[in-house]
């Protein structure tokens, strides 16, 4: 019950948020955004013709009253079709939406849990050789372009010119088999760039964590310097790592699919998006941009209740 | 008087001890000997020294390695050598103003939103880069560059307006520890005003977060550029190593390898090399840091 | 009389050395001195005197880098602790010799139930089980005078006050019946009544435990009430090492003098002014070729300036003085 008033009470303060994220994105993606009057009319069209394209769009409308329907349409979920393909917004999400979470989700889990357990080794070993060898690393990989490691991979996996194991770009699932040799590349893409960021950040959270006072009466009480790690510090460590992971995950379903998918042509939310806004195809990022504010107030709330989980000082309020 | 002469001295020796240690900090001084070296490459491109013929087709399709050619030619017989010594220049152009401008944002609203903490204006502040944040970075700005048109600066300016936010924070929150310091409160008592307690005693006691803050936002800069041009909304006049990799990603599946690997090996150095200084540098400012 | 038996911890010529940007620093310099069983020392000295480290030493916890024991010997029942693998060390940490500390906010794990971390040393130390292990806890909550301690035990940190997280960690530094108790400045965090009641809750647990109590504090008062031998350190160094009563009433190094006569409540005479100690303690980086107290001292002379005094035996009974010029001291010996 208390979850539930709570969880109420999140929701409701995180429209402001909502309202912020679609109110900048409608100003600049639709109403700055590109002019579709031209494209849906023959040659030499007339004025009427004109008058009749910018009704049937919108244009003629006030902007407030074309920003109230967007919000309309994000409650309703009912943005319309797309203006490209002319299917309607809501089934193209829901079939590619599932191909992005297939695609970029063992790469984000992989990425952050070695990140961890990297990150638990260089603490353990705090300034000894194997500390330094895996900060060196985690420097050098940060250091490299998304984009250098998602052509050095496909060239070194997939090409004829590397091994060849994989498919070199698409997506034609039809088995789990299909599946993972679709899904290699691009995960082990994901997880070089995200290894170098996740090792240092969680690093630094868990050498905070044992210079704190609890760690060194712990060590007083003889406890082992593993047990000490996988107990104590790990878990007073988890609210910052709850946040990166959770606050990732929208900008991992939207932006970091984004490259991968229109790199190796995956047919995922990230490659329509980046379609729609070469394009201008205003649904679709409507509904693209609205969802990505909703899953943010979202993963606010879901933080908040995992918070809650790990510390016991903080409390539903 | 004497509490507000405090703070002076400590920031004095906190920068001359910074000095002293990062001119000891060995890998450092490596890294920002390189970071000079790329900065002397785009100042001569510049100034027209070198790489001024970096458009001119000087050669055949793909030409291997060569004296004439040190990097070969790309598809359409131009020097791929000249046109990555001459992106040298973008990424520098790119990086500087992003990572300045940026800066100076972030640390003005921050420093606003700090000094009003509890007041609507904080709040409006943090839902602003509550906002910044939760809008996806390539839609964002590739939202920014459909909106201003062909402007050259879109990509620049969008970046802009999504990295002051990492800034403000941090100085929101520093300002927020700084007022409650005794040098503040004694100059609230002899009625300074607010904007001048800002600029003059609380600010400069945030420079070396600042610091930090631009240099880790050059390296975001000169990558996410990179992405942007690769994905046809970064830079549109000149010549940037996202568009030279942007260009290979087609060449590398027929086996000619010279564009993506002299774009890719250059950016690695320089955002490897800024990568480091950056480290030295917030380690030499960092206080509570030891040995 | 205490020449003869064995002394339960032998600290000898300890120095424990700390690297920072500007060079290396002895926080503890030829430290040497004796607990015997039962018996509670006294460690004081002000801030940033090596007390802490002196004390974390014993039980390895020096945070390496940057400290390290440079040198010297610890031994413990007869054992050199010095160099003693870390794994078995552990065995020692809270079962031979416990440590509580000076801060009850953050010395617990937040985020670890009462319970949980005292059921820990106990399972680890005493091989009981979940059960048994349970049961201890909360009969050592009881001993150290919590109420309700079947309730307490399932509570966290935050829930408690700061008396009785103090309390938590005597319970559960006393849980496994150690030999010797280091307490880091126990009662400096609390108010005046709950530091009376914790130290005289020590002092009940130590007669009932029977075990050593090493009392690291700044506090002269709490020095006189709890401890029958006293350590003063000065920048590092012990200066003078002394049975309670022989230090309070005749004091000989001019240090440990200065340090008593700033204290208000111990003197009988009304003052116009409290006598301060002048100068600067020296910066442990730039130390004097001489006596540390030198630039401080009104017995200083040339000698002291030039030569460091060593740590020398005075009198017949087990007292220890470093200084050139000491006062001196009591003309009769109380029949003790």
């Amino acid at each position: 019950m208390e979850i539930l008033q709570y969880t109420v009470r999140k929701l409701i303060s995180g429209i402001p948020l909502v309202l912020g994220v679609t109110l900048i994105s409608f100003l600049l993606m639709v109403y700055f955004g590109p002019d579709k009057t031209y494209e849906l009319l023959g040659k030499n069209p007339t004025a009427q013709e004109i008058a009749e394209v910018r009704t049937q769009l919108g244009y003629d409308q006030p902007f407030l009253v074309r920003y109230v329907d967007y919000l309309r349409e994000l409650v309703t979920l009912e943005f319309g079709n797309s203006d490209s393909t002319g299917e309607d917004v809501a089934s193209l999400l829901a079939r590619t939406i599932p191909i992005s979470l297939a695609l970029t989700g063992p790469g984000f889990v992989l990425g952050n849990l070695l990140g961890v357990l990297l990150a638990l080794f260089a603490a353990f070993y705090r300034s000894t050789w194997v500390d330094k060898a895996i900060m060196a690393s985690a420097v050098v990989g940060m250091s490299i372009s998304f984009l250098i490691v998602i052509i050095a991979f496909q060239i070194i996996f997939a090409s004829s010119y590397g091994l060849g194991w994989f498919p070199v770009r698409g997506w034609s699932v039809h088995s789990f088999g299909d599946y993972l040799s679709y899904v290699a590349v691009p995960t082990m893409a994901m997880v070089f760039v995200a290894l170098g960021y996740n090792t240092r950040f969680y690093r630094s959270v868990l050498v905070e964590e044992m210079t704190r006072d609890h760690v060194r009466t712990a060590r007083a009480f003889g406890v082992p310097p593993a047990k000490l790690f996988y107990k104590n510090i790990l878990k007073n460590s988890m609210i910052p790592i709850i946040t990166r992971v959770v606050f990732s995950i929208p900008l991992v379903i939207i932006s970091g699919s984004l490259l991968i998918e229109s790199y190796f042509g995956i047919p995922g939310v990230g490659k329509i998006t980046y379609d729609a806004i070469i394009s201008g195809d205003q649904p679709v990022l409507k509904a693209v941009v609205g969802l990505t504010a909703i899953l943010f107030v979202l993963a606010q709330l879901l933080t908040d209740i995992l918070y809650r989980a790990v510390d016991p000082r903080i409390s539903l309020k | 008087m004497s509490a507000v002469a405090i703070p002076a001295v400590r920031r004095e020796s906190l920068w001359s001890k910074a000095a002293w240690k990062l001119a000891r900090d060995r890998t450092g001084m490596i890294a920002l000997a390189f970071v000079l070296l790329y900065m002397l490459v785009a100042v001569g491109v510049t100034a027209g020294w070198w790489a001024a013929d970096w458009s001119e087709v000087r050669g055949g399709k793909w030409e291997a390695m060569s004296a004439a050619h040190w990097f070969g030619t790309n598809l359409i017989g131009q020097d791929i050598f000249a046109r990555a010594v001459y992106s040298t220049k973008t990424a520098f152009e790119v990086g500087l103003v992003v990572a300045v401008l940026a800066t100076v944002i972030g640390a003005a609203l921050g420093a606003v939103a700090g000094f009003f903490n509890g007041s609507w204006i904080d709040e409006v502040l943090l839902w602003l880069m509550g906002v910044l944040d939760s809008i996806p970075f390539y839609l964002f700005v590739a939202a920014i560059v459909f909106a201003m048109q062909d402007n050259p600066y879109a990509m620049h300016i969008a970046m802009i307006s999504t990295f002051w936010t990492s800034v403000g924070r941090l100085i929101r929150g520093e300002v927020i520890k700084l007022r409650g310091l005794e040098y503040v409160e004694a100059a609230h008592a002899i009625s300074v005003p607010e904007f001048v307690i800002i600029i003059r005693h609380i600010l400069p006691n945030t420079t070396h977060i600042l610091l930090v803050q631009a240099t880790i936002m050059f390296v975001s800069a000169i990558k996410s550029e990179v992405i942007l041009s690769f994905l046809g909304l970064g830079v549109k006049d000149g010549m940037s190593w996202g568009l030279m990799i942007a260009e290979s990603s087609q060449e590398v599946m027929a086996g000619f390898f010279n564009n993506f690997l002299a774009a890719s090996v250059l950016m690695f150095g320089l955002v490897m090399a800024f990568n480091m200084f950056s480290d030295a540098l917030q380690d030499a400012l960092d206080p509570r840091k030891v040995g | 009389m205490q020449a003869d038996t064995q002394p339960l911890l032998s600290v000898r010529d300890l120095v424990i050395e700390f690297t920072t940007e500007n060079g290396v620093v002895r926080a503890a310099d030829g430290i040497s001195f004796d607990v015997h069983e039962n018996e509670t020392l006294g460690i004081v000295g002000e801030s940033g005197c090596g007390k802490t480290v002196t004390g974390l030493s014993i039980l390895g916890l020096i945070p390496s880098p940057p400290g390290r024991v440079a040198g010297g010997s610890i031994r413990f029942m007869g054992r050199e602790l010095v160099g003693l693998p870390d794994s078995e060390m552990r065995n020692i940490r809270g079962r031979d010799i416990s440590m509580i500390f000076q801060e009850p906010m953050t010395a617990l794990n937040p985020v670890f139930t009462v319970g949980n971390q005292m059921t820990d040393v106990l399972r680890r130390h005493r091989g009981l089980t979940r059960r048994q292990a349970r049961d201890a806890a909360i009969e050592m909550l009881a001993k150290v005078g919590i109420p309700v301690p079947a309730k307490r035990i399932d509570e966290y940190p935050h829930q408690l006050s700061g008396g009785m997280r103090q309390r938590v960690m005597i319970a559960m530094a006393l849980s496994c019946d150690p030999k010797l108790l280091i307490a880091d400045e126990p009662t400096t965090a609390l108010d005046v009544t709950t530091q009376a009641q914790v130290l005289e809750q020590i002092a009940g647990l130590q007669s009932e435990f029977k075990m050593a109590v090493v009392l690291i504090t700044h506090d002269l008062g709490i020095v006189a009430e709890t401890c029958r031998r006293a350590i003063v350190m000065y920048c590092g160094r012990i200066v003078e090492n002394a049975a309670i009563e022989r230090l309070f009433e005749a004091p000989r190094h001019p240090y440990a003098k200065g340090l008593l006569e700033s204290i208000p409540r111990l003197r009988r005479e009304r003052l116009d002014e409290l006598p301060i100690i002048p100068g600067r303690v020296p910066n442990l980086l730039h130390l004097p070729p001489g006596c540390r107290f030198a630039a401080r001292c009104p017995r200083a002379d040339a000698l002291c300036r030039e030569q460091s005094p060593a740590l020398v035996p005075a009198g017949p009974h087990g007292d220890f003085i470093a200084c050139h010029h000491p006062h001196p001291g009591q003309q009769a010996e109380p029949a003790a």
